[in-house]
Order: C-alpha cells, then structure tokens, then sequence
C-alpha cells in the first residue's frame, strides 16, 4: 500500500533556525518566528498538488527527497512557557542518556512512538517525512500536562494533584497520545470540536494504546485498555484517566466528581463548544469514549495484535480518508470501507468492524 | 475580594476550579493578590476567540475577579497568557487558603 498523506516541509527559513529565534529572540522576533513556523504548515498544504502529481507518477516523496529517519531533540524549558520554548539542548539523537529521567524518557517515549509508526504502518515520524521531534521537558511549574503544541512536546512535571510527579514521560501512551495528535495535525486536521474534536482525542488514545501494547508485545485480549495507568495524583482515585474497554469508569474524587465517557450514543454529551474552559470544546474528552470504545469492541472482536488489522484499519482511516469536519458516522463508515478494502469484503473484519459500530450506537 | 479561576482541557480533560476570598487570607497575602490582579490588567487581557477549534490538549482558562460589587471575567487560552496573567494564576493556584475542586467537563 502507497500513502501520500505527507507533504514535503519546505519553508525559506529551516525550522531550527525558526525554533531558535523562537526560544531566544527579542519578543518581536519570537512573534515572527511563531508565525512562519505555523505558516510554514499552510504552505505545506498547498503542496500537496505536488505530491498529487507525483502520484500519477507512481512516486512518494521519499523518493524524491529521502527522509533522514529518527532525529529525535530533548530540551530543558527550565520551568519557563512557551515564549521561552525549546529552551537548553540536553540530547540530541544518538547521544548517550543525560542523566535527568524527564530529559531521557522523553527521548525513550519518542522513540517508541516513532518505532511503532514506522515498523507497523511504515510512517516516518509526524509527517510522515521525517520530521524531527523536539520534546521539551520541565515545562512551566508543577504543570500537570504533557501536549503538542503544533511543532513540538511540551512535558510538565506534574504537581502530584492531577498526576503524580515525573510521571507524565514516563507514560508511554500518554507520550503517544500526544504525538499522535501531531499526526492528526498533518493529516486529517480533525477540528478540535464536539464530534470531530472528540475523534481527534479519541485517535490519540487508540493509538496511545496501540503504542504501549506494542511495547509490552501484549495481544488485544491481554491488553488493560487503559490511558494513563497508575500515574493519577492525590486528588483523584482510581486506575486511570480513561478507559477504552470500560468508558466511565476509570477515576472519581472524594467530593463526588467520576469520569462521566460515555460509551454509546444514547449517553451522548452534548456540551457547547462556547469558549467556556468546562465545556471542553464541546465535551471532546468526554465523548471521545464512544468511538474509543468502538475500536475496543472491533479490535478484541478480530482478535490478535490489535495493532495488526484493527490498528492498521483505524490508520489510513485517520491519514487518507477523514476530513477536518468528518464527525462519528462518516469515520465509523469509513473504517468499514477500508477494514473491505485491506480484509476483503463482506471478511471477518468488516463485518466486526461494523458490529463494533454498531454496538455503541453510531452505526 | 474574590478569584476564581477555573482550568479546563489538558490531556486528562478535567476541569479545576480554584478560588480565593481575601476575607479567608492574611493581611500580606490580600496585598499581594491585589497588587497581582492590579498588574494583570483584566480589561485588556486578550479574549479567547469564542467557538474555538485551537489546539489540542492545551490548558483553557476562565478568571473572574469579584471586587466591591463589580466582577470581571477574561477567558484566554494557555498558548496567549500573558506574564502578568500567568503569574497571577500561578499565585492563586499555590495560596494555602485556596478552595480547590477537581471534575469532569460539563
Ligand atoms: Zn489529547
């Protein structure tokens, strides 16, 4: 199979260039460094006619303009913010351990990540063509988050509230989950609302997944399903952010509050996207548990690696078949269509695919 | 005096609501906080864009400040806080007479 779901990254300025202006020129500069670095993106779209054309050809980009591979960067942000992003180089790829756990299990998450999307589904690295992966660690104080930021990782580390200390990098799906939204980034561009927002967290978190099954060799049925196992901090009990297998069930507090995912339709949540920081852009990590649930029900129903036809079903769906607006119905519909293209028609995948579909009520 | 300052998205989706009331703190600390509130500027503050999109993950914050029967509230997202805004968030987040509340979105 021949994708051509990346487009080359070519920008006047290099992006190293770009990033180091950004974390060290005057206020101005950063602003316009921050600027190129997105609009860079932009033209990257504009060219995919070029890879269109290429196509025709029977040609990737690759093979006009090979990829380097794994490059991965760890940078210290010393508890500033984004304008002080990337901050100090600490480990450049192929350098030994650096001896801060954050700075080396960031370079160990990204390698996994990288890894997997390479030997499993032949993608290399974020956009497909080699993109270099910058993780900067210790970001902001006590922070209790890890994201993509368009460009680049940003790890906090953890206050002990909502995560226990240290342990956003030493997660390896969260690692992922937030890598993968870089790949939804560069190819489906899911809109971060209601039900294309929830898609979007809902690939992370399969994929997420996917990455530390991978990593444990454990097949579907030995699987926890489980996003964020044992790293909740003291204000949460419970086993996990999220769970694939159980939506809604995974953590509650000690005033009452639970993980409130649904996993069908019915209990769907349907929250403004309104600009009101508790409505979650219109619940994106709270409905995101039907469609996760969905690749849950398809991937154990098939059985095996879920990463082997489940997994690699729910890849080309999100990098050559979703729309930046493709809301649960069309993803769900294509996923049948490409589980009957990859499995045959009418196969034992399609058809658990659809069921899957169907359980939690979108189908 | 009172801050309330609530905090949603981040990968884990929570929604955190912290909130000071200068009647509940030391007389040091009221100082401070005003002096904070003052420095970060509410009424030009950049407004968060309505109806978003934006970026995955990112923290997403709501600050209402209630003072002498008049409340100001600014939403901003994380990637546009100004200094003076982070720092006061920052001093909220970490005041030992704080009230803190941990739940889902909606
Ligand atoms: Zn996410």
């Amino acid at each position: 199979m021949t994708t051509f779901d990346s487009m080359p990254a070519c920008c006047i300025a290099p992006p190293d260039l770009l990033e180091a202006v950004a974390g060290q020129g005057t206020p101005e500069e950063r602003e316009a460094a921050l600027r190129t670095l997105t609009a860079s993106e932009t033209s990257r779209a504009q060219r995919a006619s070029v890879t269109g054309a290429l196509s025709r050809l029977t040609l990737t980009i690759a093979d006009v303009a090979p990829a380097p591979g794994m490059v991965r960067t760890v940078y210290d942000a010393e508890n500033g913010g984004d304008f002080d992003l990337p901050g100090k180089k600490r480990r450049g790829e192929g350098d030994p351990p650096f001896g801060d756990a954050a700075v080396d299990e960031a370079y160990d998450g990204a390698g996994a990540t990288y890894d997997f999307y390479r030997t499993v589904f032949g993608r290399d690295s974020i956009d497909g063509r080699g993109l270099e992966i910058v993780s900067s660690v210790h970001y902001g104080n006590d922070y209790d988050n890890a994201a993509w930021i368009g460009f680049q990782m940003i790890y906090g580390d953890g206050s002990g509230q909502i995560f226990t200390k240290g342990s956003l990098t030493k997660a390896v799906d969260i690692v992922a989950h937030e890598l993968t939204h870089g790949i939804t980034q560069f190819t489906a561009h899911l809109v971060y609302s209601k039900q294309s927002g929830a898609l979007n967290e809902s690939f992370s978190d399969v994929f997420g997944s996917l990455v530390k099954q991978y990593g444990l060799g454990q097949s579907a049925e030995q699987a926890d399903w489980l996003i964020g196992e044992g790293i909740l901090g003291s204000a949460l009990r419970g086993t996990a952010l999220r769970s694939l297998k159980a939506p809604g069930t995974a953590w509650s507090t000690p005033t009452g509050g639970r993980d409130r995912q649904p996993a069908h339709m019915r209990d769907y949540l349907d929250l403004p996207d309104d600009g009101n920081p508790s409505n979650d852009h219109g619940g994106v990590h709270l409905n995101s548990g039907i469609p996760n649930h969905a690749f849950y029900l398809a991937a154990t129903a098939i059985g095996g690696n879920a990463w082997e036809r489940a997994g690699r079903i729910w890849y080309v769906t999100l990098t050559e078949r979703l729309r930046p607006r493709s809301d649960f119905r069309q993803a769900a519909e294509a996923t049948v269509r490409v589980a009957g293209e990859l499995f045959g028609v009418d196969g034992d995948e399609q058809r658990k695919v659809r069921a899957a579909w169907q359980q939690v009520g979108v189908l | 005096m009172k801050v309330s300052i609530v905090r949603g998205g981040g990968i884990a989706g929570l929604v955190t609501t912290t909130t000071v009331d200068s009647a509940s703190l030391a007389s040091q600390e009221v100082a401070e906080l005003r002096s904070r509130v003052e420095r970060a500027g509410l009424s030009d503050a950049p407004e968060r864009s309505g109806a978003s999109g934006g970026q995955p993950d990112r923290f997403d914050y709501e600050l209402t400040v209630e003072d002498g029967g008049q409340a100001h509230t600014v939403r901003v997202c994380e990637s546009d806080l100004p200094g003076p805004l982070r720092a006061l968030i920052s001093y909220v987040t970490s005041l030992p007479g704080r009230q803190e509340r941990v739940g889902p979105p909606g």
